[in-house]
């Protein structure tokens, strides 16, 4: 089932084209991936998914209903966590959620309840009589995703939802999302840091201009850009090696020797997994192995090639 | 139901914010009992009336005069002293120079009087004496009429001859300076309300929870209401607190009509929140939005009596007092409860509320026409 379909959808700011004729889908228990730098039009979407700007042309639908004419209910199964911290300073953490999840029709015990599990599930139970102007970044984070979760959305928006924080609560952050993924969430999740979004995402499109120029698994990505991998492998001597007799490993397609480094590149196609037999012929050799590693290309440089600039960049 | 969890996560939120306490509760307490303690001598009712001196002119042999001279001799007791002249022109320039308070020209015709309008007190005291003198001789004319043997005693009679009476209504009831500055002080707090209301929706957006309100199945108009009566509800639950606090610990006067008070200054709360909504619409830029409201509120106080009663409302000064809303409540509300009269807080609360509608809708008709909030 598609939980989310966007069919050329169209957003201008004046004469800017920020979204620019968008067509995607995500389907049910995904984690999609968006990916782009600043300005690429990645927050537009998310907030046009969200229903917070208007489309000027297409159509976007939330479990098949089209956010134009079923607006409350698309609302209902959305959660969004922006990616400014969004929570109010003086209420309490519990205070927070509680606000946020009223919002969405529950009540009494049961609002109680969802508040409490919220709390609990980003690790902040402890803490939920404390105000959030006493929290760390990391927390804040937390407790910016636990008002967006505690209605139970069916698809959960997270917008670059680890900027600023500490390495810890970052792996915090980013278990929390496979969990709630297991739980039955469809996941929405952008980020700057490609990693993470290798690390997390079942399926990725990358956004730049406004335009998705690619789309589709980790493995459907790196093979836009190149079907080989790279291994280099640190010996004491390169004297011994046979550049000919590697190659006829399979797979084996370049070796590169450097005399100098005593490194030898060995290029194999991305497809065949070679490594055990290259180990083994210089086993066999008696050659020794200083160092060992596989370099094949990531989401990096899949955005590099196709955008020609790093993620980062401003 | 959403409108009144909005309304009360604005309460919640402004009651614990220290900023907010201090200017809608602490300030205007504070200064209610500076200026209350500070100014109470300029309050004082009693005006001491010195160097009373009028000038007389008879003209031909009229009857009055003897009359007339009884009447001198009377006031003479309180104090005012009256002397003869023959010389018109001199006399009339010598009051003219306010050398005297008037001119009083006793002629078989009556009486006439030429007063200097920049002695008003005393010009006032001086006419209200000749008025009784002359009510007192028309009576005697009528009495001379039907039975003349009786006039001697009309004319002699002790109990008309107290020319200077004090008579007042209700003179108890005018205001002292706490009295006064409980009043003004409560309203300037409800007025404050504008300044902490720009922050209203402007406040969501600094913090971005603009983005989950708006992603909430909830509408704006939700939005905007629970906000407002959020708003609204703070402010008045403050001057609740004001008025508490004047009345039972400084002892200020609030009359006999709480309810009529308490709606003019519940229609202020709604004009100066509507107005902070709107104004916050209207504007983009924050340093602007703090500056208009900043000067607004504090010449609106100024010109309103809030720091010093204002009685001329007729010079230049006057437009912007007549202009000012915390004039048209300070003004209504003391009429309420010096004068027991209500015309002035109705039309008070009509124009408050009017106001309010009309920057409601525009907060409106600005907030569908843009995305978000």
């Amino acid at each position: 089932m598609k939980v989310l379909e966007m069919q050329n959808v169209t957003k201008k700011f004046g004469d800017f084209v920020a979204v620019d004729n968008v067509t995607l889908s995500v389907d049910e228990g995904e984690i999609f991936g968006f990916l782009g730098p600043n300005g690429a039009g990645k927050s537009t979407s998310i907030n046009m998914i969200a229903g917070l700007l208007r489309l000027n042309e297409g159509k976007i639908k939330i479990l098949g209903k089209d956010i134009s004419k079923s607006n409350q209910f698309a609302k209902k199964n959305i959660g969004i966590v922006p990616q400014d911290i969004a929570i109010y300073e003086e209420l309490t953490a519990f205070e927070n959620v509680k606000f946020f999840a009223g919002l969405y029709g529950l009540r009494g015990e049961a609002l109680n309840e969802r508040v409490e599990e919220a709390l609990e599930f980003v690790g902040l139970s402890d803490k939920a009589k404390s105000h959030p102007k006493d929290f760390s970044g990391g927390m804040k984070r937390r407790l910016n995703i636990a008002c967006a979760i505690a209605h139970r959305p069916k698809l959960i928006i997270l917008d670059e939802p680890t900027v600023g924080i500490d390495p810890q609560s970052r792996n915090y952050i980013l278990q929390s999302v496979r969990k709630l993924n297991e739980m039955g969430c469809t996941i929405i999740y952008t980020s700057h840091y490609m990693e993470e979004v290798e690390e997390v995402c079942t399926r990725i499109a990358i956004i730049d201009h406004g335009k998705i120029i690619a789309e589709g698994t980790k493995a459907q990505l790196k093979s836009i850009i190149t079907n080989t991998k790279d291994v280099w492998v640190g010996v004491t001597s390169c004297r011994e090696v046979d550049p000919d007799e590697l190659k006829d490993i399979a797979g084996v397609q370049e070796v590169q020797i450097n005399w100098e480094d005593n490194v030898i590149k060995i290029n194999s196609a991305i497809d065949v997994n070679n490594l055990n037999k290259i180990i083994r012929y210089f086993i066999n050799h008696n050659i020794e192995i200083r160092s060992l590693e596989e370099k094949a290309p990531n989401l990096e440089t899949v955005f590099l090639t196709l955008t020609g600039r790093n993620l980062r960049d401003k | 139901m959403k409108t009144l969890s909005i309304a009360t996560n604005e309460i919640k939120q402004s009651l614990s914010n220290k900023r907010t306490l201090v200017f809608l509760l602490a300030f205007p307490i504070c200064l209610m009992l500076i200026l209350g303690l500070a100014l109470s001598n300029a309050f004082n009712s009693s005006i001491k009336i010195e160097d009373f001196r009028v000038l007389y002119l008879v003209k031909g042999n009229t009857e009055v005069e003897q009359a007339f001279q009884s009447f001198i001799k009377e006031v003479k007791k309180n104090g005012v002293q009256f002397t003869r002249t023959n010389d018109e022109i001199d006399a009339k320039k010598a009051v003219k120079e306010n050398k005297y308070v008037g001119l009083v020209e006793v002629t078989d015709q009556g009486i006439q009087l030429y007063e200097n309008n920049a002695n008003a007190i005393k010009g006032s005291l001086l006419k209200g004496m000749l008025k009784t003198f002359a009510d007192k001789v028309n009576l005697a004319t009528t009495v001379a009429k039907t039975d003349p043997g009786k006039v001697q005693d009309v004319l002699a009679d002790s109990g008309q001859n107290n020319y200077v009476q004090e008579t007042s209504i209700n003179s108890y009831k005018e205001p002292h300076a706490m009295d006064y500055y409980a009043v003004a002080m409560t309203n300037l707090a409800a007025f404050f309300g504008m300044m902490s209301a720009v922050y209203l929706i402007r406040g969501e957006r600094q913090r971005k929870t603009d983005i989950r309100l708006s992603a909430a199945p909830i509408s704006k108009m939700e939005i905007l209401s629970g906000k407002v009566l959020g708003g609204i509800l703070t402010n008045v639950l403050c001057m609740l607190i004001i008025v508490l606090v004047s009345k039972w610990v400084f002892k200020a006067s609030w009359g006999d009509h709480l309810a009529v008070v308490f709606l003019v200054l519940l229609s202020e709360v709604i004009l100066a929140v509507s107005l902070g909504v709107g104004i916050s619409y209207m504007i983009k830029t924050d340093n602007t939005v703090n500056a208009i409201t900043m000067v607004f509120v504090q010449v609106a106080a100024f010109f309103g009596g809030s720091y010093f009663p204002i009685d001329d409302v007729d010079s230049f000064g006057g437009i912007f007092t007549r202009l000012s809303p915390l004039y048209w409540a300070n003004n209504a509300i003391n009429k309420v409860i010096y004068l027991n009269d209500m015309t002035p807080a109705v039309h008070t609360m009509m124009w408050n509320l009017g106001i309010a509608v009309l920057f409601l809708l525009i907060s409106v008709i600005s907030m569908r026409r843009r995305e978000g909030l």
